[in-house]
């Protein structure tokens, strides 16, 4: 019998996840076909990569070298069309065909731009691939005046290294305040200030009307007759799913595609992961695009098990951020958004600091968080993490959750009180110890899954 | 596999693990740069502990790294390779017990890495509380928190009518 064929469709860290998730468990004994259109690199690393922090060598994630290791064999440069499920065939955009036994959706995202006239113009960047970072490198140049529009998570993630290089910021958001889907508005104020203090001009509640080309500068129109010029535009104004090439495949389909707990979708042997993938939220236990890179690597590992044929069921990613602007720290955690929560938010302007702890329908679990402090400060406690394991392991906080009421700035007591580190020790996303991703390829690891499978095969 | 064992009840919180391990981990006498923090558990007594990395068996710091910069040492310490880190945080988020850190001076992660075998925490503690022996990782603390806790816990609700 011939050995089972794997098809993966993208190279972002869910693909990557899945492929050494699948060589984890069944020691090569599958074949793994990674159809990208790039060859695999880190977007998470981009923003280093802009600031000069790191060079481009980087960012690259499987190399040549690895894939072979792992017993992949690449269709790299090509870009899937077209998916026919009864046939299990992937097409491909140089008419080509791969039939696939199972097949892996993990096609990510791309970066939108806001629809107005002088978008496209020269000059005018999205910051998403590599190419566009390319991109972006060859024209900012030091003192140049560079405005941002969207003052998202994107947006903050490249605002750092913008600052590094010199450049004159100007970050304009079309929402009432910054951040909008990550932080509440008196955290925003907090960040707001503080980019203030450090040179960087915010504008809110700004509509962008045109951009347009005025003796080799950007005019940026605004709505209400403001006019801002600039050398450099970055359009960090959101993501979409890339769902184009999946139109008539008659795959179910909400926001993304449909899955279920163990990442399959409504077609036979067809899965989907990350960006793509409308899966379960851990706190809400409902579906939902959750495009963050730590989803993209559980819903790949889960894939890659139940592809290798180790049932495995996953319990929902958790909704999480963090991004420093010039060393204030913010993250976010959970429903950290939720109208139907009981609440606390404390704030000590002198330190920059702040939280939100959030109790969904007045119940004893905490369900969401926002934190907000000076990176030496911060850093100085566990809190970060623990916002993660609290909202994670979601469990009934009891008389505890009257103290973190009072108190939001003491967390661990709490969270260690209540028995949080021994749950969470016993969970593992695989439902075995991790194994570091470079120590897995084709050959070298036997798991005890993968033996057993093949003592099975052999009866 | 040896783990670093803590035992509160024999905490005095003097805070001489946090002190030698960053000077061995940052080269600093800097509590604020030690991967091992001592909390007290109890308002005005002597109910401290330690508390650091567990090493724990998903490694979510290591499996969130988007780089691969997060390997396990020979000693089962995830250990977090410099030359590789680019400092985006992922692993600080996804660490559920809060044990993995950032230092904006060198924009890195960092974290308990067992002093590759040699635990200078434990040869610093003075009462035994830390050592470093043949065990499973567990939660050390989460008894003796509850337990010593309970009373300041009686009083908050009681403050509060309930």
């Amino acid at each position: 019998m011939a050995a089972k064929r794997h098809v993966i469709v993208g190279g972002g860290t869910a693909a990557i996840n899945a492929i050494t998730s699948i060589r984890e468990f069944d020691q090569g004994a599958s074949d793994i076909v990674l159809v990208a259109e790039e060859r695999p690199y880190s977007r998470m690393v981009l923003p280093y990569y802009l600031g000069k922090r790191i060079s481009r060598s980087h960012v690259w994630t499987l190399s040549p070298d690895r894939l072979a290791a792992l017993g992949v064999t690449t269709q790299i440069g090509r870009r899937a069309t077209a998916l026919d499920t009864a046939q299990q065939r992937v097409t491909l955009d140089n008419g080509e065909t791969v039939d696939y036994d199972d097949l892996l959706i993990a096609t990510g995202s791309s970066a939108v731009r806001a629809p107005v006239p002088g978008a496209d113009l020269p000059g005018v960047h999205s910051f998403w691939t590599l190419e566009q970072a390319d991109g972006l490198i060859a024209e900012v140049k030091a003192g140049s005046e560079v405005v941002l529009v969207g003052a998202g998570f994107i947006s903050f993630t490249i605002l750092n290294s913008l600052v590094k290089l010199g450049v004159r910021l100007t970050v304009i958001e079309l929402a009432p305040t910054i951040l909008p889907r990550m932080i509440d508005p008196n955290g925003a104020a907090i960040v707001t200030r503080w980019l203030e203090q450090h040179g960087v001009t915010v504008q809110t509640g700004v509509r962008l009307n045109a951009i347009e080309e005025v003796a080799g500068r950007k005019r940026l129109v605004l709505d209400g007759g403001g006019e801002l010029s600039a050398d450099v535009v970055i359009m960090a104004t959101g993501i979409r799913p890339n769902l184009g090439w999946l139109e008539g495949a008659g795959l179910e389909m909400g926001r993304g595609i449909l899955v279920d707990d163990h990442m399959r979708t409504s077609a036979p042997n067809v899965y989907a992961a990350g960006d793509v993938a409308e899966a379960f939220d851990r706190v809400t236990g409902q579906r939902a695009l959750h495009a963050i890179e730590p989803a993209a690597m559980e819903h790949g590992r889960i894939a890659g098990a139940n592809m290798a044929g180790v049932d495995r069921a996953h319990r929902g990613t958790v909704l999480m951020n963090i991004v420093d602007v010039l060393d204030l720290e913010i993250a976010s955690f959970g429903l950290w958004d939720d109208a139907d929560a009981e609440s606390v938010a404390v704030e000590k302007p002198s330190q920059w600091a702040y939280r939100r702890l959030l109790w969904h329908g007045q119940g004893e679990a905490m369900t969401g968080a926002i934190i907000i402090g000076i990176s030496e400060h911060l850093w100085a406690t566990n809190d970060v993490g623990i916002l993660k394991g609290l909202v994670q392991d979601g469990q009934p906080m009891g008389a505890w959750k009257r103290a973190m009421m009072d108190n939001p700035w003491e967390l661990k007591r709490p969270f260690v009180a209540t028995g949080h580190v021994g749950r969470l020790l016993q969970e593992t996303v695989l439902g075995r110890p991790s194994t570091p991703a470079d120590e897995v390829n084709a050959a070298r690891w036997v798991s005890p899954e993968a033996a057993a499978l093949a003592a099975q095969t052999e009866v | 596999m040896k783990v670093l064992h803590i035992e509160p009840e024999k905490c005095t919180g003097c805070l001489r693990c946090e002190v030698a391990c960053s000077y061995v981990q940052s080269g600093e006498f800097n509590p604020s740069k030690s991967v091992i923090r001592v909390s007290a558990f109890e308002r005005g007594h002597t109910s401290f502990s330690p508390y650091t990395c567990f090493q724990c068996a998903e490694g979510w710091c290591m499996t969130a790294c988007p780089v691969e910069a997060i390997d396990i040492s020979a000693v089962g310490a995830k250990e977090v390779q410099d030359d590789q880190c680019v400092g985006c945080k992922l692993c600080t988020l996804a660490c559920p017990y809060g044990t993995i850190f950032y230092d904006p001076e060198r924009e890195k992660a960092f974290k308990c890495n067992l002093c590759g075998g040699d635990p200078q925490c434990a040869h610093a503690c003075p009462t035994q509380a830390i050592t470093w022996i043949e065990d499973f990782t567990q939660d050390w603390t989460g008894a003796f928190a509850a337990q010593r806790s309970a009373a300041d816990l009686a009083r908050i609700g009681a403050t509060n009518g309930r």
